[in-house]
């Protein structure tokens, strides 16, 4: 039972940084119908960020402000530099480009900070045992902000003006326009809330999980695979499905086989999409296929 | 970024490429021919991929796992089991496609991102089984697998292993462009313009994707082969997301737009790769591993920004010709047969069409909900052989969400919907067709990278059987393709377009791409065809025209039904009149019924019956149409 326990717990802070990045493929993809696949990318950028600017001398609050400022101006450069340009955006073209992005970022990432895997200072805290569960302080740290993050984006598309626009641009692009909201503006802003998100991912979990230049891909394809359990629209279902799928490879990781880990995210994703692709943790199952 | 067949451009281009590749190995240095060597194996892979992305529309982020696993099963069987190579390299192909079928299977349904991302996820699971498993070797991977051996001769050199790749790159080739100018081609190039009106043609979008995708990882396949026989070696990285990147690369650069742009691009990313891998750790000391990446993102940017159509479209524009031809227009233009006909004979009467009067479609209790809101409420509907039903209403009475609905674009809320006695609600639209019916779009569904006969040979889909085998290999497709052209010219010459035939579709003016529609409907021989809007703007006499075919198509025994605006047109053409308001069915009889009954009018001019000045205008109104017509 406490080994259960221990790797539900585990698994419950590894799916929270899947879920941050997760609401970043949401944010972009419902107004632009955008899958980011950079999105992974954002975080392991502010982790190494976060790691050189503490390394400089900066004190650790202050590192982390300048790494995800950085990655938030770098999602919106992206924006800018690449999708807004280009006239007739497909699927197949949206994929080609933010992969280009993806691909160049790592590359900087590799030429800058060379080859090997590190890890960010972990924030204040002790480490706690409960009921014979060991937690590491950063790992409440990293519930905590997950919890607070998607709490706000929540609010933020719910309770504000800005936020409903976005909902507006992402169910009818036409009346939007109608009504005034800027798709540049919403596009922007997307970018914006994904670079956000997936930077604080990159900084909460770089302590535990160590970042490299090549940790956003598996990052970013669970993310992915978080966001597609919410059917990639909803928030709400993007956390959860995080969550859930951090929980599910702890679990066959722990009983299982360790190699297996990054297996189970693409299972999960096949299953989902084979029997339920409008999504898992949604409330209603209206296929946006 | 499409594929546009061009015949004399290729002819050309494989021409150059043979010459080229044949005197590559004499002419340039050692070192060259050796990293020649991988460019012609990636471009195996690479056709593949181009063949996916630009004739099936999809992106495969995981083209490497299908070289891995060629790669894999051809070492495991050539050193574990002592297999020949060939038998051993057509397992490994066999294996390749099995896995992107299944894959496919479960994923093409699907829209464009969740194939990239679930073929990403197979080069991750696939790197993580291979490093994880004793039986492959591990991270070390698998050893010592010969260089090929033909009668005695062991092709080891880079020189001689060139030789031996170019036939195969060159038939690989071939094989990819009969394709893409074939009949499933054709379909293909169809649905990447208006995937619902190729499905409304008979175009099963799932199964030519699911087929076109095996066979790119077939492409896949034979390229891990001969990787495995040249590096000798085979480990996890032949599954690495930065080869499928690689790959995705070449194809982008060389262009989507033509398959043989896939080798000039595997030379030049390549080159580039080798030249990025000596240059980077000179610049920043300590780069090691995949620098090259670096160029690879940085390319794919500027190439999808400024050049979308890669080097192909980089060609076009320099020999000055950027709009492409259609496909097989060249045949169609010898048989023109032209058709004077200004009777009224039956057309497109065909036997085995059930009784004249016998119901063809029935519709029962159909509804639709979107969200809260009715759109069409509990119809019921019935379409005879050799009848025109016409289908009347405001704006926003439901009639295009009615056809939808049948025609399978839309699944019912509620309700049946039978043609021919067989239900066929909720069933994907080439469902439909394949029952031979077939509808046009209110708002013009036109495959704008095709010429008008281009479309309407789309039209003979179903009416032709050449899979995607024989269209590979050309020659036995080539008289059905004569063939289709031909019959689609007379489509084309019976609503009045022959002279603008090989006219690309979207210069037509609207009113001719309704006719093109209506055409294009037609090549299908359906024994039902629903036509939306057929009249709106076609002039005066184009409309008398239209009138007269579908009077000829009657008399042939063809159902029709026709949402219209131009009520006295309808009035005059149909032998039944259904009235939709608010998605409610409000009368249902004859043209003479419908004109004198009192809600039909009231609907349309929005007034309560019981309203004496408005039942003054209604009188008016009915009295007048009826003396017009």
């Amino acid at each position: 039972m406490t080994d259960f326990l221990q790797l539900a717990f585990a698994g419950l802070s590894v799916g929270a940084v899947y879920a941050l990045i997760g609401i970043g493929f949401v944010a972009i993809f419902t107004v632009s119908e955008v899958i980011n696949l950079a999105q992974g990318e954002f975080a392991a950028l502010s982790g190494l960020i976060a790691i050189s600017a503490v390394a400089s001398g900066l004190p650790l609050p202050v590192a982390v402000l300048v790494a995800v400022a950085s990655v938030a101006v770098v999602a919106l450069l992206m924006e800018r530099l690449t999708i807004a340009p280009v006239k007739r955006m497909t699927t197949l073209t949206s994929i080609i480009l933010t992969l280009g992005v993806s691909t160049a970022l790592k590359a900087v990432m590799l030429i800058v900070w060379g080859p090997n895997s590190q890890g960010l200072e972990a924030f204040p805290g002790e480490n706690v045992t409960v009921l014979g569960v060991s937690i590491r302080s950063q790992e409440l740290w990293i519930l905590g902000i997950t919890a607070v993050v998607a709490v706000a984006v929540i609010w933020f598309y719910e309770q504000t003006g800005w936020g409903k626009a976005l909902k507006a641009c992402a169910e009818q692009p036409t009346a939007a326009r109608l009504v005034g909201i800027s798709l540049a503006r919403a596009s922007m802003l997307s970018f914006l809330i994904a670079g956000v998100t997936g930077a604080i991912a990159g900084v909460a979990a770089s302590p535990v999980y160590f970042t490299s230049w090549d940790s956003g891909l598996a990052i970013g394809l669970k993310g992915f695979v978080a966001a597609t359990l919410g059917g990639l629209v909803s928030v709400r279902g993007a956390v959860l499905g995080g969550l859930a799928l951090g929980v599910l490879e702890s679990l066959v990781a722990g009983y299982v086989d360790t190699g297996l880990r990054d297996a189970v995210a693409f299972v999960v994703l096949v299953v989902v999409l084979v029997v339920r692709p409008s999504g898992v943790f949604t409330r209603q199952a209206v296929a946006r296929v | 970024m499409r594929l546009l067949p061009s015949r004399r451009s290729d002819l050309i281009g494989f021409g150059v490429l043979i010459v080229v590749l044949a005197v590559f190995p004499l002419l340039a240095p050692p070192s060259w021919v050796n990293v020649g060597v991988y460019a012609l194996i990636y471009a195996i892979a690479a056709i593949g991929l181009t063949l996916l992305m630009g004739l099936a529309g999809q992106v495969s982020l995981g083209q490497a796992s299908f070289f891995a696993i060629g790669a894999y099963t051809q070492a495991i069987l050539v050193t574990r089991y002592d297999w020949s190579g060939i038998t051993a390299a057509v397992v490994a192909v066999v294996l390749a496609s099995l896995a992107a079928f299944v894959l496919g299977l479960a994923l093409l349904r699907l829209r464009g991102h969740y194939l990239a991302l679930g073929t990403l996820g197979l080069g991750i699971i696939i790197t993580v089984l291979a490093t994880e498993s004793e039986f492959t070797g591990g991270t070390s991977g698998i050893f010592g697998i010969p260089k090929p051996e033909f009668n005695n001769r062991t092709y080891n050199s880079p020189s001689e292993y060139f030789w031996l790749l170019v036939p195969v790159v060159v038939i690989g080739l071939l094989v990819a462009r009969n394709i893409v100018s074939s009949r499933i081609g054709r379909a293909l190039g169809a649905v990447n313009d208006s995937e619902v009106a190729a499905e409304t043609l008979g175009v099963d979008t799932f199964r030519l994707r699911l087929q076109v995708f095996t066979l790119s990882a077939a492409y896949a396949g034979v390229a891990g082969v001969f990787f495995a026989h040249w590096l000798a070696v085979v480990n996890p990285n032949a599954a690495n997301f930065p080869l499928s990147v690689k790959f995705l690369l070449i194809s982008v650069l060389g262009g989507l737009g033509t398959v043989w742009g896939a080798v000039i691009g595997a030379f030049l990313v390549e080159f580039l790769d080798e030249s990025m891998s000596t240059f980077i750790p000179q610049v920043i000391p300590g780069a090691t591993g995949e620098v090259e990446l670096l160029g690879f993102g940085v390319v794919l940017v500027l190439l999808v920004i400024l050049l979308p159509g890669g080097l192909h479209q980089a060609w076009q524009l320099a020999v000055g010709r950027i709009v492409g031809r259609g496909g097989g227009a060249d045949e169609a233009a010898a048989a023109p047969t032209a058709r004077p006909d200004p009777d009224d004979s039956p057309l497109f009467a065909r036997a085995g069409r059930s009784e004249p009067g016998s119901t063809l479609l029935e519709v029962r209790g159909l509804t639709k909900h979107f969200g809260g809101v009715v759109a069409v409420d509990d119809i019921d509907l019935e379409v005879r052989t050799g009848q025109i039903l016409a289908l009347i209403g405001p704006n926003g009475a439901g009639k295009t969400t009615c056809f939808n609905m049948v025609s399978g674009v839309l699944t019912p809320t509620s309700g049946t919907v039978r043609l021919a006695g067989k239900r066929i609600d909720g069933r994907k639209p080439h469902t439909f067709a394949r029952a031979r019916a077939t509808r046009t779009f209110q708002n013009l569904q036109v495959f704008g990278s095709m010429t008008v006969l281009g479309n309407v040979m789309v039209g003979r889909f179903l009416r032709s059987r050449a899979a995607m085998l024989r269209g590979a290999l050309y020659f036995p497709a080539r008289a059905e393709e004569a063939q289709i052209a031909r019959s689609a010219y007379d489509v084309v010459e019976m609503v009045g377009l022959g002279a603008e035939a090989r006219r690309q579709a979207t210069d037509l003016p609207f009113g001719r791409q309704r006719l093109m529609e209506v055409a294009r409907a037609l090549a299908t021989e359906p024994d039902l065809l629903l036509l939306d809007e057929p009249m709106a703007g076609l002039s005066r006499t184009e409309r008398r025209e239209l009138a007269l075919l579908l009077r000829r198509l009657r008399a042939g025994g063809m159902a029709i039904v026709l949402v219209e605006h131009d009520v006295e047109a309808v009035l005059a053409l149909a032998d039944q009149v259904a009235v939709l308001d608010d998605g409610r069915l409000i009368a249902l009889g004859t043209p003479d019924e419908i004109r004198n009954d009192p809600a039909v009018v009231a609907a349309y001019l929005g007034v309560d019956e019981d309203d004496s000045e408005a039942a003054e205008a209604v009188r008016e109104m009915t009295g007048g149409s009826g003396g017009q017509s």
